[in-house]
């Protein structure tokens, strides 16, 4: 099922080699040589880009439940940041107050998540697009304020400090061993994503995006299917947050503003819609821009004076590159990508759909 | 009296890059004349008609050859909105009038060519003339009319517009056979009073025929047919194919059927 | 414990605030479907235009804030033109979070050129922000008292406009039909330009009557983004739901953060909307979406 456009000559014979999703010799060689730079990079490299990779690791789990979402299933969702405080409280308030450790906390993250899910799922069963983001927008501000309450009345007022997860009393401190834990992570999420979207599920969705009402009358339970995409989602959105807990060791409500809702938007937006490598190419994107920012701040002379406000120059020209892709690329970077990638492949031709998407 | 006002010439219209609607149809519209567009569901009558009155990118449609040409300008792929303001006006099919609007409010909002106030509500007054019954239904939510008074909301809308040529697309369709000979005889009344040229777009080669000058029988987004209407009312095969009438009683042979099929494919 | 008519006037207070926000929402939805979330930092950017003419035309308060005014209707009609108008042919939520992207980049910009200090215009402008005594003992500042008298003009206003004016009938036409409406003359632009130049002027309205009466800074634009429920409450579409959303809202709002807990200040107008969504899906005044042929 693959969309990718290959050289001629190469034939699936049968259904079982059709399914497979690593298919020519060359796909092959591909994969080992991203894994073998990936397993190296923790080796070779200093401490702030582990920062970095652990960052995108988990900004991409969190992109990917998004994209499952909103780009496959077609459920608009604002609330994205209110899941993942969810998650994050739930490992913050369990470790305080009864001391659970990590194999109780996270399967505990994820249930709240389903939970949650199932709660922010039932408006879609009657609202329809802008209210439906906006319903889930109402529910992200709900649990912002019980996560605020709950630091408010217990005094956690700059925030709840987590001890890092142990197993048999080694802890998990070291960014180096962050990298593989969520670098697992997310490869296991992504490989649930791509087999999610190959089943019947991911049929369904592609039905529901396309138009509800046919759908139902072809016989796809909506509802039920609506349900599942919102519970899918928020679980490990719900994990992310929890993960993201148990990284930084801390949990305070100031960190999943709604800016962060929409850098999730965002990040499925400029990764490319309906497309699983959009969702990491965007959370690439988003996680590395305000380092990327800076250092320009850095290197521009007389840029100095707004170091002082580097969030704010961080939201101007976020903005800013949002409208850019939103008006110029609406397919986004996996729109860029695929315009080369179909550039190589198939030269010297220059094969033009004659049924394209709508524009 | 007769110099072509409208002239389109071999179009082709396009949907979403796939599906060619219209392929290669000319027609020649002269002053003064009502033109007849006949066919069947199907096949390119109104996409005709909103390729001539502007597309406005739905269903990313759009001429991708030939030409449209009014009062000798190009006015293919043009806007909407412009080339009513140009003299062109339509009355769709479909969603015709502004159903939560008032009649009153629906003759307000067309925009025709720079008029002061006096001179706007003087054409309006003239145009519900036309209309009488409008008149009394001022006040009445448009959604809420019945089809023969729509339609007649519809048509005085768009005159309101102070259009050169007027563009009806299924002017019958839905109503009673009664209200279709009425608003045949007001249309006829203002294309002599209002020197209006007509484009008469109508399944019903029966009601069409009664009143059109010269015609074009599209199928399939081509022309097969046209004539004037004395000649298409007695030709064999649109007396057999629209009006339901056979000559003697009896079936045509297999053979008569492919000569129909030959002039299509002559004209096509 | 206030005294119940102190209430009274804080209710009325706050829904002059969030309906004159609210009817800028619902202006530009009827109008061309698309949803401002930028409102709110267009409001604020009104206000900030305030210091800016302040500072131009000295003490003359009347000049600084009509010029003020003038420029953001001005701001509103550039931004459909030279962004929105861009983004007629994608999809709504593209066009949604275009308006979250502006929002975004504002929010930036204005700490860029302004700082993120809080500012005071009345101050600039010589005005004095007194209280005025009302029967009863209640107590209301003279910009929360032009709040009210602001949004009756403008509701009034709108309602002649809407109803009888010429354009205003045609804003309406073009907002159920806009293909008809082309068809009869219509320029589309011209509709959309004047919507988000009439949304962004009332919102400037307000948020400078708002910066006159607290301060300005940043966090203003977190009022534009409460009264985005009174708007959905009331029905995106309907002007006269925007008016009573707005009253809901900020009854609410008022007595919880009065009788239950203040911080619940940001959540009460969202829980209103899930409440009111929950039986009337489009809102109370809102028109059902038609379906479309499938």
């Amino acid at each position: 099922m693959s969309r990718q456009p290959r050289a001629s000559g190469h034939f699936r014979t049968g259904y079982a080699q059709d399914l497979k999703l690593v298919q020519t010799p060359r796909e092959r060689w591909a994969l080992v040589a991203l894994l073998a730079v990936l397993a190296a990079l923790p080796f070779l490299a200093s401490a702030f880009l582990i920062d970095l990779a652990n960052q995108v690791f988990l900004a991409s789990i969190g992109a990917l439940a998004l994209m499952l979402l909103t780009g496959f299933a077609g459920q608009v969702s604002l609330g994205h940041a209110g899941l993942m405080a969810a998650g994050a409280f739930t490992v913050g308030i369990l470790a305080k107050e009864i001391g659970a450790p990590f194999w109780i906390t996270l399967p505990a993250a994820a249930l709240v998540g389903s939970l949650l899910g199932l709660l922010f799922g039932l408006p879609s069963l009657r609202l329809r697009g802008l209210y439906l983001a906006v319903s889930t927008l109402a529910l992200h501000f709900l649990v912002i304020y019980c996560g605020g309450e709950y630091e408010a009345r217990r005094g956690y007022s700059t925030g709840i400090v987590i001890d890092p997860p142990s197993i048999g009393g080694h802890a998990l401190t070291s960014g180096r061993a962050w990298y593989f834990v969520l670098g697992l992570a997310a490869t296991g999420t992504l490989l649930l994503c791509v087999n999610l979207l190959r089943s019947g599920t991911g049929r369904a969705w592609a039905a529901i995006r396309a138009n509800e009402t046919v759908a139902e009358a072809l016989g796809i339970e909506v509802a039920a299917h609506k349900l599942l995409a919102f519970v899918l989602s928020s679980l490990i959105t719900a994990v992310t947050g929890a993960l993201f807990a148990y990284y930084r060791g801390f949990v305070s409500v100031e960190a999943f503003s709604l800016f962060l809702s929409i850098q999730y938007v965002a990040m499925i937006i400029i990764g490319g819609m309906s497309s699983l490598l959009g969702a990491l190419l965007g959370a690439l994107f988003v996680t590395l821009f305000p380092y990327g920012i800076e250092a320009l701040l850095g290197a521009l002379p007389g840029a100095q004076r707004y170091a002082g406000l580097l969030f704010a120059v961080n939201y101007t020209a976020f903005g800013l590159v949002m409208i850019l892709f939103l008006v110029l690329e609406p397919l986004g970077l996996v729109g860029i990508w695929r315009r080369i990638e179909t550039y190589f492949v198939l030269w010297p031709f220059k094969y033009r759909p004659l049924a394209g998407r709508p524009r | 009296m007769s110099e072509a006002l409208l002239k389109v010439e071999k179009l082709e219209v396009v949907y979403r890059r796939a599906i060619t609607a219209v392929q290669g149809v000319s027609l020649v519209v002269p002053q003064g004349q009502i033109i007849g567009v006949l066919g069947t569901n199907g096949a390119g009558k109104t996409t005709l008609l909103r390729a001539i009155s502007g597309f406005h990118g739905i269903d990313d449609a759009r001429v991708s050859d030939g030409s449209i040409s009014f009062k000798g300008m190009r006015i293919d792929n043009g806007e909407p909105h412009r080339i009513a303001r140009a003299g062109i006006a339509l009355v769709p099919e479909r969603e015709k009038v502004f159903p939560n609007l008032t009649v009153a409010e629906n003759l307000m909002v067309p925009a025709g060519p720079r008029a002061n106030a006096a001179e706007r509500r003087r054409w309006e007054a003239k145009v519900v003339e036309f209309f009488p019954k409008l008149g009394e239904l001022r006040l009445r939510l448009a959604g809420l009319l019945s089809g023969g008074e729509r339609q007649m909301l519809a048509i005085a809308s768009a005159l309101v517009c102070r259009p050169v040529l007027l563009l009806i697309d299924e002017l019958s369709l839905g109503l009673s056979p009664v209200a279709v000979d009425d608003l045949m005889g007001r249309l006829i009344e203002i294309k002599r009073e209002l020197g209006i040229t007509v484009v008469l777009v109508e399944q019903s080669a029966a009601v069409a025929l009664e009143i059109v000058d010269y015609a074009y029988v599209l199928e399939n987004g081509r022309t097969v047919l046209d004539g004037d209407a004395a000649r298409l009312k007695s030709h064999a095969d649109i007396q057999e194919f629209y009006l339901g009438r056979t000559s003697g009683g009896t079936r045509r042979s297999y053979r008569e059927v492919k000569q129909y099929r030959r002039s299509r494919r002559w004209y096509g | 414990m206030e005294r119940p008519l102190q209430l009274a006037v804080n209710i009325a207070v706050l829904t002059a605030i969030y309906a004159l926000i609210a009817c800028g929402y619902v202006l530009i939805y009827r109008v061309s479907r698309v949803l401002n979330l930028a409102h709110g930092e267009l409001m604020m950017l009104g206000a900030y235009l305030l210091l800016v003419t302040a500072s131009q035309f000295g003490g003359h308060w009347a000049a600084a804030i009509a010029a003020a005014l003038g420029l953001s209707g001005f701001v509103g009609v550039m931004v459909y033109l030279f962004l929105m108008r861009k983004m007629t042919g994608e999809m709504v939520l593209a066009a949604v979070l275009t308006t979250v992207a502006l929002g975004i980049l504002l929010r930036g910009a204005t700490v860029l050129i302004w700082s993120a200090q809080q500012h005071y215009p009345a101050q600039r402008l010589n005005i004095t922000n007194s209280a005025i005594a009302l029967p009863g003992g209640a107590r209301m500042s003279l910009c929360a008292a032009l709040l009210v008298a602001t949004m009756i003009f403008v509701y009034g206003s709108l309602f002649i406009f809407l109803r009888f004016g010429r354009w205003g009938v045609r804003m309406r036409a073009a907002g159920q039909k806009p293909l008809l409406a082309a068809q009869r003359g219509i320029n589309l632009h011209i509709i959309y330009a004047m919507a988000w130049g009439l949304s962004t002027l009332i919102g400037a309205m307000a948020g400078m009557l708002i910066a006159m009466d607290q301060g300005l800074d940043q966090t203003m634009a977190t009022i534009g983004l409460k009264a985005f429920p009174a708007a959905l409450v009331g029905g995106l579409d309907s002007l006269l739901g925007a008016l009573v959303g707005a009253l809901i809202v900020a009854a609410a709002e008022v007595l919880l953060i009065h009788y239950v807990d203040p911080l619940l200040s940001e959540v009460v107008p969202f829980a209103v909307l899930i409440a009111v969504l929950v039986v009337w899906p489009w809102g109370l005044f809102g028109t059902r979406e038609e379906l479309d042929r499938v």
